[in-house]
This record gives C-alpha cells, structure tokens and sequence, in this order.
C-alpha cells in the first residue's frame, strides 16, 4: 500500500508541476493580452475543462499504440504516460481559471501600475499576488482532478503491480474483484491525502487574505 | 345503476385486469468472467434468451472468484465460472443450487511470434512455462483471483516456481483477459489465456498461439444456480439449441468454433432431458 500511495504522489506531483507550469503563464497571457482569435482559444480552453477524461486517455492510448503514431516511444502503460495523460487533463483547468482571474483584475489596474513607473518584472509579480485567490482556486482544482482520475490513468497506464498501479486503480480493481476491505482502506487514504493536501492548500489562500 | 356503485366497480375491474396481466419474468443478476464476456458469446446467446423467457439479465463480468464470491455471499442469481475447484466449494458449502458443466475449450499460452524461450517445442504446458521461467522471458499475468488466474499459479507451481517470488519480467495487471491481453500485445510478452479471448484480440495483440492443448490446459466452464430465478438460464444454455449455437460460435469469425459444447445430444436421438438439479460432479 505505501508503495501505491508513494507512487500515486509521484505521479500525481509531477503532473500538476507540469500542468501550472505551462497552464499559469498560458492563463495569464490570455488573460491580459486581446488579440484575433483570442475568442476562439477562449473557447477551446473551455471546453477542455468539460473534456471527458476518459475520452482523453482513450486518445492518448491510441497514439502510445505500439502500431500508433507515437508507438516508437514505447510508453504505453509507464508512468510517463499517466502523467501525460493527467497534464493533458489538468491544463484547461489551470489556463481557464487563471484566465478568469486575471479577467476579472480592475482594467485600471494595469495602468495605475504602469503610470506608477515599475519595471515589467516587478509587474507581474504585482500581478501574481492580486490573483492570488484565483491562482490559488487553479491548483486546488487541478490537484482535485488529477488525484482523482481513473479513467485515463488505466487506460494509458494498464494498473501493472510494481509499475503503474495507482491509487485510484487499485481501488477500482480491488472493487471489481470483490475485495471490498482493501477498496475500502485504499480509499480511505486517498480521501486523506486529497483533504490534507486541499486543507494545506486552502491555508495559504486564505492566509494571505487581510 | 347509482353512481357510487359503478365507480367501485369500475377499480375492481381496473385491478382485475392488471393483477390478471401476464407476469413479467423478473430480471436476473448474472455474474460471470470476463473471458465469457470478451469474446461476444453472451452476445449472441442472450437476446433469444430474454425474449423466450421474459426475463431481462443484467451480467456483470468480473473475474471467477470475485463472481464465486458473489454467489456464495447471494449477492448474484446465476453464476458462469471456469475455475472448478472453487465451484466445489460452493457445491459441498450448499450455497449453491446446483452445478452443470456446460462448455468447455482450452487454456493457451500465447506469445510473441520469435518465441525466443521456444514454448513451440515443449512437450507441455508445464514444460513450457518453466521454460519461460528460466529464460526470464517478459510474462503478463491476471493477477485477479479469476479462473485464468488460479490455473495460471497453478501451473507455476507445478513448473517449480513460486508463484510469490516470480521473474524479474513478470508483470500483473489485475484485470480482465482482454485488458491483459493488450499490455501483453504491447509488451510482446508470453501470456496465459482461454482460446476465446486470446482468438477474439488475436488481430489486435499481433501475438502467436504457441502451446499444445494438453490435459493441464482444459478449461471447463459451467452455470451454477444461486437463486430458484435463475433455474430458466441453466436450462436454456443446456438447452439443445444453445448446445449448438455454443458449438458453432466464432467458427466464421476465427474460422474455428471458441467453445465446445458439452450436453449436444448425439445426432438421430431425441432431444436431451430436461436436466435435473445434480450438486456435485
């Protein structure tokens, strides 16, 4: 079971790095930048938020295929693939609230800030700390659906012992196979780990609150 | 006639008519193997079933042992297993109202055309996996407790390795055949599977069937009734009919028919006696 649980953080830890670090810069620029098109990307980013996972793993599967287009990699049911996966499901959540965030920023904002002489750096550090809240609500929900996924992570990952076998997949096979005690504690774990994590999280939201 | 009397009379024959209706069958919980289930035979069997008795099946594919355990805890109504020793079990446990074998086929060992540990060439099936073995040649494994799985360990254990402490290369899934049988395609590893499933992936697997059926491959399905409701799908599927379409399933798909039936009445007699309740075999 620790092994379960160490994996599944593993697994889960990098994919939400990956996920904030290409989905915040790419939130904040939608954000504040219009540009042709903008509504179109808006959109697509939307949408990628209601994107069925499921759906998501099923399309990542058939590219890893050994005959797919990308089955030279060789990465079908490794852990690089469940991170792919999840990133892939994780990321219109970043970019969409990010971008909400910075959406709803005083439009005075930006020019009070500019007028006031600060260098660009220290923009968009100001930046950062007036979305806070915002940025913030981005990870706590992208750390929800990324613990939280099974669907995908079977799909691309196969639930192999001693490989790709996550928490959310062990519980399903444990309940498939009628093991209801083991569901049970695995599960258990799971809960814990998303609560102390959301917990921790939701500290330093509001923390920064006066 | 006053209008309160025609009124009342009016409910009673409202009432008559509904309780009078035909009665519906009642839906039945079938648990069975995903084995059953990937190659397409509930499929096929099923809507003549529904439509001649009426009752709706509900059939949830888990592995044997899950499925067993579902019948003995009565959470199931009907049970299609393929792991006999457990199936006993149930039998001498009485938790079960009977037990009818009712097709069989054999176990294969599959793998990657090359095959590198030469499982071609062993003279058993036993011969074969401790070659595997000793190649430490890649293997996927069910790992689920179903039926494919317990005939797996056991042969492990009859080939001197412990099932515990395999190979470095063996991976489990924990899942049904056909998912196993897609990592096993992927990893073009050696895997243990019911002729079935392993014909119904071959295409998508890309691997070769590579053992001699031999006694310690047979693979012997059979219905066990939980619950009286599910007494009417024991009788259809050794139901002469079902007996021959069970026969001749997958032959112009595969060219060779999955399953093998076991109660087809010879040819020229009459059609088979209803079967009666036998709990043991």
């Amino acid at each position: 079971m620790l092994e379960i649980t160490l994996r599944t953080l593993a697994v889960c830890g990098v994919a939400l790095a990956v996920a904030l670090a290409a989905g915040l810069p790419l939130g904040i620029a939608l954000g504040r930048r219009s540009f042709p098109g903008r509504g179109v990307l808006v959109s697509l980013v939307n949408s990628g938020m209601g994107a069925p996972p499921v759906v998501v793993g099923l399309a990542v599967s058939m590219l890893l295929f050994r005959n797919g287009p990308l089955g030279f990699l060789g990465l079908l049911y490794t852990p690089e693939a469940m991170v792919a996966a999840q990133v892939l499901i994780a990321l219109p959540l970043v970019v969409g609230i990010t971008l909400a965030a910075v959406g709803a920023l005083d439009e005075n904002w930006e020019l009070e800030v500019r007028t006031l002489g600060i260098p660009q750096w220290l923009r968009l550090w100001l930046l950062l700390r007036e979305i806070r809240l915002g940025l913030l609500a981005a990870v706590i929900a992208a750390l929800g659906s990324i613990l939280s996924e099974v669907g995908a992570v079977q799909a691309v990952g196969g639930n192999l012992a001693g490989e790709t076998r996550v928490l959310t997949t062990s519980i399903l096979m444990y309940t498939q196979m009628g093991r209801f005690e083991m569901a049970l504690a695995l599960g258990a774990v799971l809960v814990g780990l998303t609560l102390v994590l959301a917990a921790a999280l939701t500290v330093v939201q509001q923390g920064g609150r006066r | 006639m006053p209008p309160m009397r025609s009124r009342s009379l009016l409910l009673v024959l409202a009432g008559g008519l509904l309780l009078g209706a035909p009665a519906r069958g009642e839906d039945l919980l079938l648990a069975t193997t995903t084995s059953v289930r990937d190659t397409g035979l509930l499929d096929a069997l099923l809507p003549r079933f529904e439509q001649e008795s009426g009752q709706k099946v509900k059939v949830l594919a888990v592995g044997s042992g899950a499925a067993l355990r579902m019948g003995a805890d009565g959470n199931a109504d009907v049970l299609v297993t393929h792991a006999p020793e457990g199936e006993q079990v149930l039998v001498r446990e009485k938790r079960v109202l009977s037990r009818e074998p009712f097709m069989e086929n054999h176990f294969v060992i599959a793998g990657p055309p090359g095959d590198p540990a030469g499982v071609a060439k062993a003279p058993s099936a036993i011969e074969a996996l401790r070659r595997i073995a000793a190649a430490k040649a890649p293997w996927v494994s069910r790992g689920d407790d179903s039926g494919t799985h317990q005939r797996e360990q056991a042969l492990l254990r009859a080939a001197g390795v412990d099932p515990a402490k395999p190979w470095p290369g063996f991976v489990s899934t924990g899942s049904g055949m056909g998912q196993t049988l897609l990592v096993a395609g992927e990893k073009q590893a050696y895997v243990l599977s019911d002729i079935g499933t392993f014909l119904a992936f071959r295409e998508r697997t890309g691997l070769a069937p590579l053992s001699k059926p031999d006694e310690s491959l047979l693979n012997v399905y059979s219905v066990l009734v939980v619950k009286p409701v599910g007494q009417a799908f024991a009788a259809f599927l050794l139901d002469p009919r079902t007996q021959r379409e069970i026969g001749d399933f997958g032959r112009d798909r595969y060219g060779e028919a999955l399953f093998r039936p076991l109660h087809l009445p010879a040819p020229g007699t009459s059609a088979e006696p209803a079967p009666g309740v036998r709990t043991g075999d």
